[in-house]
């Protein structure tokens, strides 16, 4: 039986191995980001109101918002990498999760400066932006999370893609968050 | 398995001598009889290459059966793009037909295609007909029997995904 030839090549290339650690992993992607924040802020880009902006509730909104949906979406990208996890039913909370906080976000904002001061915050120029570096602060989490996945059984590839790019999506954000006077959903 | 992750060979291949049989009755249910080997051998390699992502807190029947289930999906897709050659007609095997319709459950995924698509996909992918044969007894067009097989095999791969594991 062909079989027989390859569970002998398969035996013969045993070699213990270091089993999958989710907190192990979690700690190298805690010291990822603690590496990028700083390296970021030690550019001078720390925002000059931080000061002020820590009385205010829209900077805590916004900095808390992010810091959970980058949480979450690791969360969910790690599991996913095991073979019996989907993350698709994690990806519709997370989702959710996302429409609540933009929800909250804008009824701060609201209540705070008024619907009128908030559409002439809409420059898009500033949004694009934002965006570039925000992108660029992604990379080094999608490089650390594709290296992760690689090395683990993701059975929904698809999914556990994704998952994986809204991790590393809002990690970037959350970075360039400390660096953004902007506290508002836009 | 976890004697297996620690380098006990003898372990491992007492194990790997009981997945293969469990992963040939997995792939003879899901796939035509000529894939089951090759199912076998790869669901094997992931195995071998993936052992360290179980996890010996948790059970290892859902961890194999995913590992199998994925290699299975694995297997519909790659029919669709594997190209098909035409077969001579002096290697019929007489109960080829019998060992297709074995593959129960690729069978009960079958009805849940189109009729045409299921008809082009057993025609073409299972039992070796040429795309131009399979135009002629279907009535379909070369073109149209391609897009079939294409779509169809796309829709099963789709409806295993989103199957909860079960062997």
């Amino acid at each position: 039986m062909p079989s027989d030839f390859l569970i002998d090549q398969l035996v013969g290339d045993l070699r213990p191995v270091r089993r999958s650690n989710p907190r192990r992993q979690l700690a190298i992607l805690l010291g990822l980001a603690a590496i990028e924040l700083a390296g970021f802020l030690a550019l001078g880009t720390l925002r000059p109101d931080a000061a002020a902006a820590l009385g205010r509730a829209a900077f805590w909104w916004k900095m808390g918002g992010l810091a959970l949906l980058a949480a979450f979406g690791v969360h969910i990208a790690l599991g996913s990498f095991n073979p019996v996890s989907s993350p698709r039913s994690g990806l519709r909370r997370w989702l959710a999760v996302v429409a609540g906080l933009f929800l909250a976000g804008w009824v701060i904002d609201a209540a705070g400066q008024g619907v009128d001061a908030l559409a002439t915050r809409l420059m898009w120029r500033m949004g694009v932006e934002c965006l570039t570096v925000m992108s660029i602060l992604s990379i080094p989490p999608v490089i650390a999370l594709g290296v992760m996945m690689r090395r683990g059984a993701p059975t929904d590839r698809q999914a556990s893609s994704v998952a994986v790019g809204v991790a590393a999506a809002t990690w970037g954000a959350l970075i360039f968050a400390f660096h953004c006077p902007s506290d508002d959903p836009f | 398995m976890v004697a297996a992750q620690q380098g006990n060979a003898g372990a491992y291949r007492r194990l790997l001598d009981e997945l293969r049989k469990w992963l040939c009755r997995f792939y003879a249910r899901r796939l035509p009889p000529a894939m089951v080997e090759d199912a076998v051998q790869d669901a094997l390699i992931a195995i071998h290459d993936k052992r360290h992502t179980y996890d010996p807190e948790r059970p290892f029947k859902p961890w194999l059966v995913a590992v199998a289930r994925y290699k299975w999906i694995d297997r519909l897709r790659s029919m669709g793009r594997a190209t098909t050659e035409e077969l001579p007609d002096d290697i019929a095997v007489e109960d080829h037909e019998s060992s297709v319709t074995s593959s129960v459950v690729l069978a009960q995924l079958m009805t849940e295609l189109k009729p045409a698509q299921a008809e082009a996909i057993r025609l073409v992918k299972i039992e070796g007909f040429s795309v131009e044969e399979a135009s002629a007894r279907t009535g379909q067009s070369g073109s149209l029997i391609k897009v079939n097989i294409h779509r169809g095999l796309a829709r099963l791969a789709a409806i295993v995904q989103k199957q909860p594991d079960a062997e």
